[in-house]
């Protein structure tokens, strides 16, 4: 035991002492942090909502998905944003889908996190040079059916082109847009 | 690699010049491929392991004569991995936009090679102002030759040079455009600069050319 104590004294000191650093660290700057994702919540949420008001969004939860419902500046329903996330190409993709208020029609999508290969699958955030193509493919469309991919020039009402050379993040993005109007669109009437 | 007789203002200099961890010794490579593809990204990357280089020299430094040789090593993981989740949590809450896109690379910085070598072979043996000399001419020399790829890749590849944040005067909305906009906009742009395969011929370029420099430097050997 002595031997140990002597060998390990400085380990087990340092461990302690880091421990208590790293606490400090997260307790200072957690605040701060936290501020900073609901900032970037909340600037996605007023991107894809069009006629949010002043007043913060209420939030509740569907089926382990956060959805804030909206107001516009006269108290009317301005329409839903709903959170959803999948296991991206490289990790998690999260995004927020805007609908109006009745539901049936995609007033936007934004994705919060990503990580996505740069210059290919991180064109479903922002593309400036095709002026954000692919998300802007989903604003003012039907929430009726599930879309699906395609390659080539979109043929079908519910066809979704993929981001050429980032067809899998493109494929991600679309299924966590079908799983919030599969799932979670038909229970939003509960919430009125 | 640490000259025992030389003074704190070389092992400074050396860290930057002759002894660039990228360019010269061929470390850290992981972070120079992956995140060089803007200039915010560079800078971000580079001060964070600036930060970490210097707070794990300092600590080794001033423990070294406490430190059983047989467990530095795992000293040694153990500062750097604190001092890296620290800066992990001060990008997230200072520049959390660049912090989102670094994403996994900032906590690989424990396994940078770079911060190691330097408690290794310089802080367990030398006091505390040549250690902090060594960190700092590391760091910056980290940062310097990060940025020099982000620099280029970044205009090649998107036209623009990027910040951290906001510049008033220069770049108020945090980047700057120095091809014409039409770059882009056309396809002008060589997409494959801020591709992975870009790092490696970027990289392999920079380092053919410092070398070169090295050799009319030594007189042509």
């Amino acid at each position: 035991m002595k031997k140990f104590i002597d060998e390990s004294w400085l380990v087990l000191l340092m461990g302690i002492g880091f421990a208590c650093l790293l606490a400090g660290a997260q307790t200072g700057l957690n605040d701060r942090i936290q501020d900073n994702k609901k900032a970037a919540l909340n600037q996605g949420i007023a991107e894809v909502v069009p006629d949010l008001g002043s007043e913060a969004p209420t939030m509740f939860e569907i089926d382990g998905n956060n959805v804030y419902k909206c107001l516009d500046n006269n108290g009317q329903l301005a329409g839903w944003a709903i959170v959803g996330s999948t296991g991206g190409f490289v990790d998690t993709i999260e995004l927020v889908a805007g609908l109006s208020p009745d539901g049936n029609t995609i007033t936007g999508i934004k994705v919060l996190v990503q990580n996505e290969t740069p210059g290919l699958g991180d064109k479903i955030t922002t593309d400036p040079a095709e002026k954000n193509f692919y998300p802007r493919q989903y604003t003012g469309r039907s929430t009726n059916g599930p879309f699906s991919l395609t390659k080539q020039d979109p043929q079908n009402p519910n066809d979704i082109q993929a981001i050429t050379g980032a067809t899998y993040s493109s494929q991600y993005v679309m299924d966590i847009v079908n799983d919030i109007i599969m799932r979670i669109k038909p229970q939003l009437d509960q919430h009125r | 690699m640490a000259d025992e007789n030389g003074s704190n203002l070389k092992q400074f200099t050396d860290g930057i010049v002759n002894n660039n961890p990228v360019l010269v010794q061929l470390l850290g490579m992981c972070p120079m491929l992956a995140i060089t593809n803007s200039v915010a990204n560079a800078l971000v990357m580079g001060a964070a392991a600036t930060f970490v280089v210097v707070m794990s020299n300092t600590i080794t430094s001033l423990l070294r004569n406490l430190i059983k040789p047989h467990v530095r090593i795992l000293i040694f993981t153990l500062t750097i991995a604190t001092f890296v989740t620290i800066a992990d949590f001060l990008l997230k809450a200072f520049v959390y936009d660049v912090a989102m896109k670094l994403g996994p690379f900032i906590p690989l910085i424990i396994v940078n090679c770079m911060i190691i070598c330097r408690a290794e072979v310089v802080a367990i043996r030398n006091g505390l102002a040549r250690s902090l000399a060594d960190a700092f001419g590391i760091g910056i020399g980290f940062t310097f030759a990060l940025l020099i790829l982000g620099v280029i890749r970044e205009l090649l590849g998107a036209g623009t040079w990027t910040f951290p944040f906001p510049i008033p005067g220069i770049a108020p909305e945090g980047f700057i455009q120095i091809m014409p906009s039409s770059f882009a906009d056309n396809g002008h742009n060589w997409v494959i600069m801020v591709l992975p395969p870009g790092a490696f011929l970027t990289l392999g370029v920079v380092i053919g050319v410092v070398n070169w420099i090295r050799s009319k430097s030594e007189g042509g050997a």
